[in-house]
C-alpha cells in the first residue's frame, strides 16, 4: 500500500471537512467551490483505488478482497451522494453534512490501511 | 408538519445512509462468505442493513409512516439483538451491527433510533399548534 497516497487522500478530505466546519461556524450552506474541492477528493479516491488495485495484483499481497474493495467502493460512492445531499439543503446543516461525510471518507482510508495490514 | 429531510434531518439521513451502507455491506459479506458458521446471526446482520436502507429512504423522502415503522423496528432490533448477543455470545461468533448494543459502531446504532423517533415526533408536531 502506498502510504503517501493514503496520506494525501486523508489530508485533502480532512481539509475539506475543516473548510465545511468553518462554514458551520459562520452559519453558511455549502458553496459551489466546496463541491469542486469534493470533486478533487473524489478524483484522488479514484486514483487511489486504481493504484492500490495495481499494487495488489502486481505484488500478490494477500488481502481479503471483498473487505478491501468494499471500503474502496464505499468511499467512492459516499462522497458524491453526500455532497449532492448537502448541496440541496440551504441551511448550515448543509455544511454539517459535508463536514461529516468528508470525515467519514478520511476514516474509511484508515480502515483501508487496517484491512491491508491485517 | 415539517419535512423529515430538512435541517437537522439532513444530518440524520446522512448518518442513516452511512450505517445502511456499512451494515448492508457487512451483512452481504458475512452471508456470502461464512453463512454456515452462524446463519441466524448473519441473516439478522443483513436484515438490519436492509432496515437502515429503508429508514434512510423513508426519512429522505419524507414518508413518515414508513419512517416510524423502520426506526421502531430498528430500536427493537438493537435492544433485543444487543441483549441476546451478550446473553448467548456463542450464537454471535462475529460482530453484527446490533450485537453488544452497537458497540462495534461507537454505540451509534443504539442512540440513532431514539434520535430518529425524537426527530419524527418533533417534525410531526411543528405547525400542529397553529
Amino acid at each position: 500500500m502506498i502510504g503517501a497516497l493514503v496520506a494525501l487522500v486523508v489530508a485533502t478530505s480532512l481539509g475539506l471537512a475543516a473548510w465545511a466546519v468553518v462554514f458551520v461556524a459562520r452559519d453558511r450552506a455549502v458553496v459551489l467551490r466546496q463541491l469542486w474541492a469534493a470533486a478533487v477528493v473524489e478524483a484522488l479516491l479514484i486514483v487511489q483505488g486504481v493504484v492500490q488495485t495495481v499494487v495488489l495484483v502486481r505484488t500478490g499481497h494477500h488481502v481479503s478482497a471483498p473487505l478491501f474493495f468494499g471500503y474502496v467502493v464505499a468511499g467512492l460512492v459516499l462522497l458524491p451522494l453526500a455532497a449532492a445531499w448537502a448541496f440541496a439543503e440551504r441551511t448550515r446543516w448543509s455544511s454539517v453534512v459535508l463536514a461529516s461525510a468528508a470525515g467519514v471518507v478520511a476514516f474509511l482510508q484508515l480502515r483501508l490501511v487496517q484491512v491491508w495490514g491485517a | 408538519m415539517r419535512p423529515t429531510s430538512g435541517g437537522f434531518g439532513r444530518l440524520l439521513v446522512l448518518v442513516y445512509g452511512v450505517l445502511a451502507l456499512a451494515a448492508t455491506a457487512r451483512g452481504l459479506y458475512q452471508v456470502s462468505t461464512a453463512w454456515h458458521e452462524a446463519p441466524l446471526a448473519y441473516a439478522l446482520s443483513l436484515a438490519s442493513g436492509l432496515v437502515y436502507v429503508a429508514a434512510t429512504w423513508a426519512l429522505a423522502t419524507d414518508r413518515r409512516r414508513a419512517a416510524w415503522w423502520c426506526v421502531g423496528t430498528e430500536m427493537v432490533g438493537v435492544l433485543v439483538i444487543g441483549a441476546v448477543s451478550l446473553a448467548l455470545p456463542d450464537d454471535f461468533p462475529d460482530e453484527t451491527v446490533w450485537s453488544g448494543f452497537g458497540s462495534g459502531y461507537g454505540y451509534v446504532p443504539l442512540v440513532l433510533p431514539f434520535v430518529g423517533l425524537w426527530w419524527l415526533w418533533r417534525t410531526g408536531r411543528a405547525g400542529a399548534d397553529h
